[in-house]
């Protein structure tokens, strides 16, 4: 499994239209969105197809101005339970 | 708290995508930097791939890499990462790296037309050394005979050890980097102008701009990480406009504020019109060009670097070839002093007029242009690449930009910048810092200087007369010189040239199977170039051994060794070093050079190149020591083999070089802290923009700018004209050829098509081409064509639209794909200065397949 997460910033403007462009597209998760149109998301796939078809289907939005990936992380065990202490 | 590994992750991947965005977001505990409950450890790293220089975190679990993440506290990408970079964490474990030695045998036996077959390491020096000896002695080869074809991707002491075997060991000039590829016309231009080389400026000069002008570059695709800084300057300050120069529409011109699609060879044209432009309109800064600048006419019959039986060849008188009486036929380089009266007369023709005739661009986006440069108020940022470098008159049209920028004076400050964008991740740092070129040394000097050898010998503890004076034989004069029989052993390294280099039908392989060289391929995955070989070294790669890359803004970064290299694996440093055990002293430098440092009698190469008393000064303890703040324990796999620190070692050698001499490094162990530096570092402060008084230590105070480069503290400005290149199209091959690269993949693709999702996002190369070109042929999108040139032919589909969309009468093919061989189209002709390949210049032709 794939997960990663990527900041992609809208033209002035044209944060509904990537809002909606973003939310259509399969594994890809929208966390945050700040006022002046930088999105947080997170894409997830089962395997390692289709997780740069998702960023280039992000850079093809329109409305879309950059998307750039942030982390990347590979997953065998996905479903294994961990503990984690938040940090202060 | 209780969560699954998906949760766990994705929490991570938002926190780390937040703080890169500077946003916080409610519910997200977790830090930016990731912890290591999972039992994974994290530590910094630099990007693999590109010249930009990305500080990249790398998280190792049960010996391997499993994750990456941009690096938040890297300067150059802040936590960002482009789609290449996001796939680092598979470079390493594609399925067919290569593992063991491969011999090409028959019978049990070395034969150049066998097949491949595993040997041990020590069988491997056995025939190699057996070959270097026999070529040695070999009169029609000897020392020049024994070449190597190093990389930009060598860490900066693989190519430093590189360059101590070739040039003091087996006293032969003919190593080059295939940055001779990318980067030489750069470099020319840099010390041509300025008398040294690489950028004034830095990556900050994005953030002060008010005008980007690319040249011959697509960042949008190329370099997508300074391309998002870029991006976040144009929507953040409203005055930010952006000017692209291309000679097809690609991704960069969608931000493009004014888009400038030329035709090939005409930006001669334009550079010599926006110098008029200045001068009519009294916009040059005085001042500034009085102190600062001298101005020079360059010779201009210097051919295009092609065989000397070629006919364009025959007619220069100035391509410094050997002429009908045996000495050189003038110098391509030689230039004489003029005024600026005449400087202004000569490109006085260079109207708006004939620049837009040249060029096809209209005249008031050629005039919006000028205008950005002319005007004292605006700030502008010049950004090239391969557009300009691989051009046969690469080093003029580099010359021809910085004459923009000096007149004026908008240079070496804030936002003032012509800036040479680099394509490999150490391109600076390792080909041209370190010198591995054909004609250079350390720090910027060369091997025809006689106080340059000198001063290398005292450093390398060589007696004089060690080094040779001869010019050793560059790239593309490499793949001639193999097919004429002059090379007999050849050594290539982290690169692959059958698949990058021109002309591969005509030169590159017949060169390569001519029985009379021994072909060595160093690499990790079976790249053309590995399956043109005669011996397949397998080698450990980037995060199996302990590194240091240059970037483009002058940055040296560091990485620690974090996994080990699978199989029979080695570094190109172990290679290098283990190999000189092979060569008694007595084999490799003739009596005469040997008597004169008797203590060198009966030793090994190893001995004099390497326990030298200064490589081998730091004792492998200092390994864990200097490295103890990030992880107990530490060691890398060239300490153990040698029983000293050689990275620390060789670095500190290779530093005496530039300290005190404009390119001071800082002390090894600060790279092992920081997330880089940009040299010169003196006093622990590093230097963002060079020549100014204020940011440089090396302009006194007073001195306001001093191009120091040359000993009178000025520039030079060069009156050049424009001249048609190489090979133009005609009624037959009736189209342009332009070659280069796609977002996906990275040069030949052997790490990037490894990666799955990189390849099918892009499998194949197609051939770009405007819908009426196509019509005209009765093609449609899809079709399977074939292009062919003068020198051969490919199949592969066309595409009409998408990313890019050249204009009627040019051709766009990327050269990723290793079944779709680009290069055997091309045409090996060079900028006859710098001698690197116009990559993008050739004349084809396309029909139905």
């Amino acid at each position: 499994m794939n997960i990663s997460s990527a900041i992609v910033h809208a033209s002035p403007g044209q944060i509904a239209l990537v809002k909606s462009g973003i939310s259509g597209l399969n594994g890809v998760e929208i966390h945050a969105i700040s006022p002046e149109g930088k999105f947080i998301v997170t894409i997830e796939t089962e395997d390692d197809d289709g997780n740069v078809a998702a960023y280039e289907s992000i850079g093809r939005l329109d409305g879309v101005m950059s998307a750039a990936m942030v982390y990347h992380q590979t997953e065998s065990e996905p479903d294994l339970e961990v503990s984690v202490e938040p940090r202060p | 708290m209780k969560l699954t590994r998906r949760e766990f992750i994705k929490s991570n991947a938002v926190a780390a995508a937040a703080a890169s965005a500077g946003m916080s977001i409610p519910g997200v505990a977790l830090a930016a930097v990731p912890q290591s409950e999972e039992g994974v450890r994290w530590d910094k790293g630099v990007c693999r791939y590109c010249g930009t220089g990305c500080g990249v975190l790398v998280g190792v679990k049960d010996g391997r890499v499993v994750a990456t993440q941009g690096d938040p506290d890297a300067p150059v990408n802040k936590g960002l990462n482009c789609v290449k970079g996001y796939f680092l964490s598979k470079i390493m474990y594609g399925k067919d790296r290569l593992t063991k030695p491969l011999l090409r045998m028959k019978d049990g036996k070395f034969d150049k037309n066998g097949e491949f077959a595993p040997i041990s390491w020590d069988a491997a020096f056995d025939i190699m050394a057996e070959k270097v000896k026999a070529t040695l002695k070999e009169p029609t080869q000897g020392a020049n005979g024994v070449a190597m074809f190093g990389s930009g991707q060598w860490t900066v002491w693989e190519g430093y050890a590189a360059v101590k075997l070739m040039k003091a060991g087996f006293r032969s000039n003919s190593i080059d980097p295939n940055a001779r590829h990318c980067m030489a016309s750069a470099v020319a231009g840099f010390m041509r102008t300025f008398g040294i080389d690489e950028p004034m400026g830095c990556y900050d000069d994005a953030e002060h701009a008010d005008v980007f002008a690319l040249w011959g570059s697509n960042m949008a695709e190329m370099h997508p990480i300074l391309w998002s800084r870029i991006t976040n300057r144009r929507l953040t300050a409203n005055h930010v406009k952006i000017h692209v120069l291309s000679t097809f529409s690609h991704r960069s011109c969608e931000l493009a504020d004014n888009e400038l699609i030329f035709k090939p060879q005409s930006d001669l044209a334009i550079l010599n019109y926006i110098c008029n432009y200045i001068i009519q309109n009294k916009a040059v800064n005085q001042e500034f060009v009085k102190k600062n600048v001298g101005f020079f006419q360059g010779v201009t019959d210097i051919g295009y670097g092609l065989r000397p039986n070629h006919p364009l060849e025959q007619v220069a008188g100035n391509n410094g070839y050997p002429g009908a009486d045996g000495k050189p036929k003038g110098d391509p380089n030689k230039h004489t002093p003029i005024s600026f009266d005449d400087f202004a007369k000569f490109v006085s023709e260079y109207t708006l007029d004939k620049a837009h005739e040249i060029s096809g661009v209209p005249k008031d986006r050629l005039e919006a242009l000028a205008k950005a440069y002319a005007d004292p108020k605006v700030k502008v940022t010049s950004y090239w690449t391969m557009g300009f470098n691989q051009h046969t008159r690469g080093t003029w049209v580099n010359n021809m930009i910085y004459n923009v920028h000096l007149l004026v004076g908008k240079i070496s400050e804030p936002g003032n910048s012509p800036f040479s964008l680099t394509g490999q991740p150490s391109a600076c740092g390792t080909a041209r810092e370190v010198g591995t070129f054909a004609h250079r040394l350390p720090a910027d000097m060369v091997i025809f200087n006689p106080k340059h050898r000198e001063a290398t010998e005292k450093i390398w503890k060589l007696p004089a007369g060690a080094l040779s004076a001869q010019m050793g034989y560059h790239a593309v004069a490499q793949s001639r010189m193999l097919k004429d029989g002059k090379i007999g052993f050849y050594w290539t390294s982290t690169t692959n040239n059958m698949q990058a280099g021109p002309n591969v039908n005509g030169e590159i392989y017949p060169g390569w199977r001519n029985p009379k060289a021994f072909v060595v391929v160093s690499d990790v995955y079976p790249t053309v170039s590995a399956m043109s070989a005669d011996l397949i070294l397998p080698c450990a790669m980037w995060m199996e051994k302990e590194g240091m890359f240059g970037n483009a803004e002058r940055r040296g970064q560091m990485w620690r060794q974090q996994v080990k290299a699978p199989g029979d694996c080695k570094s190109d440093l172990w290679q290098y070093m283990e190999f000189s055990k092979r060569f008694k002293m007595e084999d490799v430098w003739p009596a005469d050079v040997l008597a004169k440092a008797p203590e060198y009698k009966g030793k090994t190469l190893y001995e004099v190149l390497y326990a030298n008393g200064q490589v081998n000064k730091f004792p492998k303890a200092e390994t864990a020591t200097v490295n103890a703040h990030a992880f107990a324990g530490y060691t890398n796999d060239e300490s153990e083999a040698f029983g000293y620190y050689v990275q620390k070692g060789l670095f500190e050698e290779y530093a005496a070089f530039g300290r005190g001499h404009a390119h001071d490094l800082a002390p090894f162990e600060t790279y092992h802290k920081v997330r880089g530096m940009r040299w010169p570092v003196v006093d622990g402060k590093e230097t963002l923009w060079r020549f100014r008084e204020g940011y440089d230590p090396y302009v006194k105070k007073g001195e306001g700018v001093r191009f120091y480069g040359y000993p009178d503290g000025k520039a030079k400005i060069f009156a050049l004209p424009y001249q048609p290149a190489a090979e133009s199209p005609d009624k037959e091959y009736d189209l342009w050829l332009c070659t280069g690269r796609v977002l996906e993949h990275w040069h030949t693709g052997s790490m990037t098509r490894r990666a799955p999702e990189l390849y099918k996002s892009f499998p194949d190369a197609v051939v770009w081409m405007h819908p009426k070109d196509a019509e005209k042929r009765g093609l449609k999108r899809n079709d399977v064509v074939k292009v062919s040139t003068r020198r051969g032919e490919i199949s592969l589909r066309v595409d009409t639209k998408g990313r890019n969309k050249p204009p009627e009468g040019l051709i766009f093919i990327p050269f990723f794909d290793e079944h779709r061989l680009v290069n055997k189209l091309t045409l090996d002709a060079t900028c006859p200065i710098s001698k690197e390949t116009d990559f993008k210049k050739c004349a084809a032709k396309v029909v139905k397949a």
